[in-house]
């Protein structure tokens, strides 16, 4: 007689290979394997995007008239990129045989160290990449003449009294002194809040595994 | 997860976890990934259980739920799904039964739809209607005709009238 799908299946439950529960150990190295690979994929993404940026600019930086903006953005976004490069390369050491926990933690310190030398690129970054633009601007020809030239001359008209040392106005080399100075000041915080927006959700899911596996180690 | 939650916790119900996650995995190594998810989950969740129902109506739900999910995720990734079922992939052979006749319903299980799935796996553990709407999240009275209805369909299937 032909069985029933119920008789099927309690007897075939019954016999003893049926039901053995897998050993629970290799899930955290997988989930730990995939967020860091997700890290490294943004990564470098990130960096194509640098370098593809620096190009781009630097070309436009010509066609627009403040070319040395566009170089000193190439040049300083080209040491950007190969001192982040040298970082990536020690991230790919990292052995992927040892276990979840160790490899995270080893994550973890990599990404320290990251975000700590890039925290103090940050610093000088965005005071060259200000001073970059000044320069651009500054130089850039304004009927024959650079336009912080004609800008300065412009000033003298309406304020005759303006003290000038090296041809500028004392006035806005304090400007530019102090926002130098509150970038360089910022550069780190600028950094890291930069840094949130890419990667906050990555470091989060991160955060929240490691929390997992300490927990099952205690 | 402490040893000890998983011993008197999970362990009980991992009968029932083995065959759920079996019935929306087609080789071992999937069939370890969800089991080991639904476990995860499982503890995950320990704190959110309410004992508004029993506790394996709890991890039934949820290891429903982390099959639906990890099956969707699959499903997003392949990219090339038409129906729900798995009608297009081969069961791995070291992912097999010793009884024969087990392998053979399995396989017409993995050819319904998720839900009937469930269902039918909750009907065969002889859940009442009441706990596999509750589980699923359902009326109690569609669950009768449902079952109904799956059952002659897998008669079909494992009679080779439909695929």
């Amino acid at each position: 007689m032909e069985k029933s799908i119920e008789n099927i299946w309690k007897e075939g439950f019954l016999k003893s290979d049926a039901l053995v529960a897998p050993k629970i150990n290799n899930l955290y190295n997988q989930k730990s394997i995939h967020i860091i690979d997700k890290f490294k994929r943004m990564f470098k993404i990130n960096l194509i995007a640098i370098v593809a940026f620096s190009f781009a600019f630097l070309i436009v930086s010509f066609l627009i008239g403040i070319p040395i903006t566009g170089i000193l953005f190439f040049v300083t976004l080209s040491v950007l990129v190969f001192i982040n490069r040298k970082l990536l390369n020690d991230l790919e050491k990292i052995d992927f045989g040892i276990s979840s926990y160790q490899y995270l933690k080893a994550f973890n310190q990599w990404m320290k160290k990251q975000v700590s030398i890039n925290e103090k690129i940050s610093k000088l970054l965005y005071p060259i990449i200000f001073i970059s633009l000044i320069l651009g601007f500054w130089f850039k020809d304004a009927e024959g003449m650079p336009l912080g030239e004609r800008l300065v001359n412009e000033i003298l008209v309406g304020f005759p009294d303006t003290f000038l040392i090296f041809g500028i106005p004392l006035i806005g080399i304090f400007i530019v002194l102090l926002i130098i100075a509150l970038l360089v000041h910022f550069g780190g915080r600028i950094y890291k809040w930069d840094v949130n927006i890419v990667y906050g959700r990555v470091f989060k899911k991160l955060d929240e595994l490691m929390a997992d596996i300490e927990s099952l180690r205690s | 997860m402490s040893s000890d939650f998983y011993k008197t916790s999970i362990l009980p119900f991992a009968g029932i976890i083995i065959k759920l996650c079996r019935a929306y995995t087609n080789s071992q190594e999937d069939f370890e990934d969800y089991y080991q998810e639904v476990c995860l989950q499982i503890w995950r969740s320990k704190d959110n259980f309410r004992e508004e129902s029993q506790w394996s109506t709890w991890v039934y739900r949820i290891s429903l739920n982390v099959c639906l999910t990890l099956l969707k995720k699959k499903k997003n990734n392949v990219q090339h799904f038409v129906s729900d079922a798995i009608t297009s992939e081969e069961t791995e052979d070291n992912f097999a039964f010793l009884d024969e006749s087990l392998n053979v319903l399995y396989d017409a299980i993995r050819k319904l739809s998720e839900i009937d799935r469930a269902v039918i796996m909750l009907y065969l553990e002889e859940k009442s209607q009441k706990e596999i709407a509750e589980i699923i999240g359902t009326n109690p009275n569609n669950i009768g005709v449902r079952v109904k209805r799956i059952k002659i369909r897998l008669k079909k299937i494992l009679d080779g009238e439909i695929n």
